[in-house]
């Protein structure tokens, strides 16, 4: 902090070479710095050097509990599908939510992440609330048919992770969807 | 005149070269009387055309052609082809051999030294046939590109009577070894630098608007939190974490708040966590979908995005959640707003046709006005001074960093092709 201080106080006395005439500038000590006439501007003298921000790498302080997550595949269960922009259940979906449904009321053990997922026409941000919102309207659908919300557990992946990569109404279509994956009491993947 | 005087420039003396640099523009104006040459405020500019010779010495001309290629992105000045000058870089500044080329204003100067450069340059006027400014710089080669900037900055900043953005940086969000990190990069999109920090998912960052700190939302581990980059210290910290979508908004204007969105207890809101004592206050409670809250630079609005009509659709607020009125009327889905630095318009990206474009609008919801209109665009926000726009695009392929003059011209992709680039924010200084 001194070599600093002592730095600045220079820079100080800098400028007050480099200022107009009859300026006197006071050091932040308290000291009156050297006055100078000038006739034309000096040189200021600048160093451009990059902010420190440009030169490490930063330390991370706090580490995240890991929460481990199984890996999204394809569960016996198939994906539901929803309107675009909409996070609605549909009709053609509840079939496939009450076979979750009874399939988790006859495992009384098993649990389930439902992973919401949007088409790649929206904006970063919103795609991942619609995709959690997604999960959560499927996820209250099972609710409403018996089975305890701890049991089931959401995750958005917005955009990030579509099935299909064209630009076709049926590939948007099969990505704005939710999965099913099964999750045990340990963490780990089931079956 | 003392030389060779150093500052060794640490994170904690950072904020002294803040206050060196006060000072040379303060002084260079004094001696200086400076004088407006351009008046960027006014609605018709006329450019200022100006002549930069390359400079004598090392790595001359590339300084020279780094200031040009500045003032020229700008939209200010009208660079006068070098074949026509008539004065050499050697002679000393006459201002006849300019007058008759049409130059109102020139740049010289000498680079002096290998590896740590030295340039003196001066900026002349034309008319009055002297020398305006003039400075001295120490560098390295190495970052010759910030030298360059930094001179161009003077300059601008001499004529315009605007601090510029040639220093300043910008951080964005790219693929790093199949996660998502965060990237640093000059604003011209040169010296990328990887910060080391990743998740399976990183949103765009905000930066406090001192500069020293960012906020971003990553979800690492199945759980998303909303870290702090502490740039000072060179440490990240998690702030909030929690089950549910937690995605962070921008800072208050004194740094010690942010409002972010989190859906942790099944409904979504927006919160204001206060980061000194950790104190969390929710704003609102919405059944629907509630996000990107961006507080206005002046502390007293926020503007975030809600589907409560149907639609997702730009609201305003104030700080307490209070007196909620909605901006945006036209098209069926407009998110992303980021404020401009005087508080008066709001970028956002709105859909026509299938495709994100680029949107500016009043507070009050009007002067509505499209800037973009080439594939799909993302992640707006404006330049500290307000004079440009900085997004993400999939114009040419992948997604890769663009900035543009606000009211649209001049749009140019600053990320290489090679990088897969989104969520631009432009530091603060």
């Amino acid at each position: 902090m001194k070599r600093i201080f002592v730095s600045f106080l220079a820079f100080v006395l800098v400028f007050a070479f480099a200022g107009c005439a009859k300026r006197t500038v006071t050091a932040p000590d308290g000291q009156e710095a050297p006055k100078e006439t000038a006739q034309k501007a000096a040189p200021v003298e600048q160093k451009a050097e990059e902010p420190v921000m440009a030169k490490a790498e930063p330390k991370k302080v706090e580490t995240v509990p890991v929460k481990e997550v199984t890996e999204a595949k394809s569960s016996q269960f198939g994906t539901i599908l929803f309107d675009f922009d909409k996070y609605t259940v549909r009709e053609d979906a509840k079939p496939t939510l009450k076979a979750v449904a009874d399939w988790m009321m006859k495992n009384k053990d098993a649990k389930i992440i439902l992973g919401g997922h949007c088409d790649e026409r929206g904006t970063n941000e919103y795609n991942l609330a619609l995709g959690e919102k997604r999960a959560k309207s499927a996820r209250d659908y099972i609710v409403s048919a018996g089975v305890t919300k701890k049991r089931l557990d959401t995750i958005s992946y917005g955009e990030e992770k579509p099935l299909c990569k064209e630009q076709t109404e049926d590939c948007w279509q099969k990505n704005r969807r939710v999965q099913f994956v099964h999750q045990t009491s340990s963490g780990k993947a089931g079956k | 005149m003392k030389k060779g005087v150093r500052c060794q420039v640490s994170g904690v003396s950072k904020k002294l070269f803040t206050v060196f640099l006060l000072f040379t523009i303060h002084f260079s104006f004094l001696t200086c009387e400076a004088k407006i040459y351009i008046d960027i405020t006014s609605p018709a500019i006329k450019k200022l055309p100006i002549a930069i010779q390359e400079f004598s010495g090392t790595e001359g001309k590339q300084i020279a052609d780094i200031i040009r290629e500045d003032l020229e992105f700008t939209g200010f000045f009208l660079s006068i082809d070098r074949a026509a000058y008539l004065e050499k870089s050697s002679e000393t500044f006459n201002p006849k051999n300019w007058t008759v080329i049409g130059a109102e204003a020139v740049i010289k100067g000498t680079v002096r030294g290998e590896q740590n450069l030295t340039a003196i340059v001066s900026l002349y006027d034309t008319s009055e046939g002297r020398e305006v400014l003039r400075k001295e710089y120490k560098g390295t080669k190495a970052s010759i590109r910030y030298l360059g900037h930094t001179i161009a900055g003077d300059i601008y900043q001499h004529i315009t009577g605007e601090k510029g953005i040639f220093r300043t940086k910008v951080a964005f969000v790219a693929e790093d070894e199949g996660k998502k990190g965060l990237y640093l990069m000059d604003w011209d999109g040169t010296a990328i630098k990887r910060l080391g920090i990743k998740g399976d998912f990183v949103l765009r960052p905000h930066w406090s608007q001192d500069g020293s700190r960012m906020v971003y939302s990553s979800e690492r581990g199945g759980q998303w939190g909303i870290y702090l980059l502490d740039f000072t210290k060179m440490t990240e910290k998690k702030v909030f974490a929690s089950r549910g979508l937690n995605i962070t908004g921008n800072f208050s204007p004194d740094g010690d708040e942010i409002m972010f969105s989190s859906s942790q207890d099944e409904t979504y809101g927006l919160y204001n966590l206060r980061i000194s004592d950790s104190k969390l206050t929710r704003i609102t409670s919405a059944r629907w979908i509630e996000i990107s809250p961006a507080v206005s630079p002046d502390g007293k609005l926020v503007a975030f995005v809600s589907d409560r009509g149907g639609t997702p659709q730009i609201y305003i607020m104030n700080r307490s959640g209070y007196d909620t009125r909605r901006v945006t009327f036209e098209g069926s889905y407009n998110t992303s707003p980021s404020w401009s630095p005087d508080n008066k318009k709001i970028v956002f990206v709105g859909r026509v046709s299938g495709k994100h474009q680029i949107f500016i609008i009043s507070p009050d919801g009007s002067a509505l006005n499209q800037i973009t209109d080439k594939g799909n665009n993302e992640d707006p926000s404006f330049s500290p001074d307000g004079r440009f726009i900085i997004f993400s695009s999939d114009r040419n392929g992948g997604s890769g960093i663009y900035m543009m003059r606000a009211n649209g011209e001049s749009q140019k992709k600053i990320t290489p092709p090679w990088l897969r680039a989104f969520g631009p924010r432009w530091s603060p200084n």
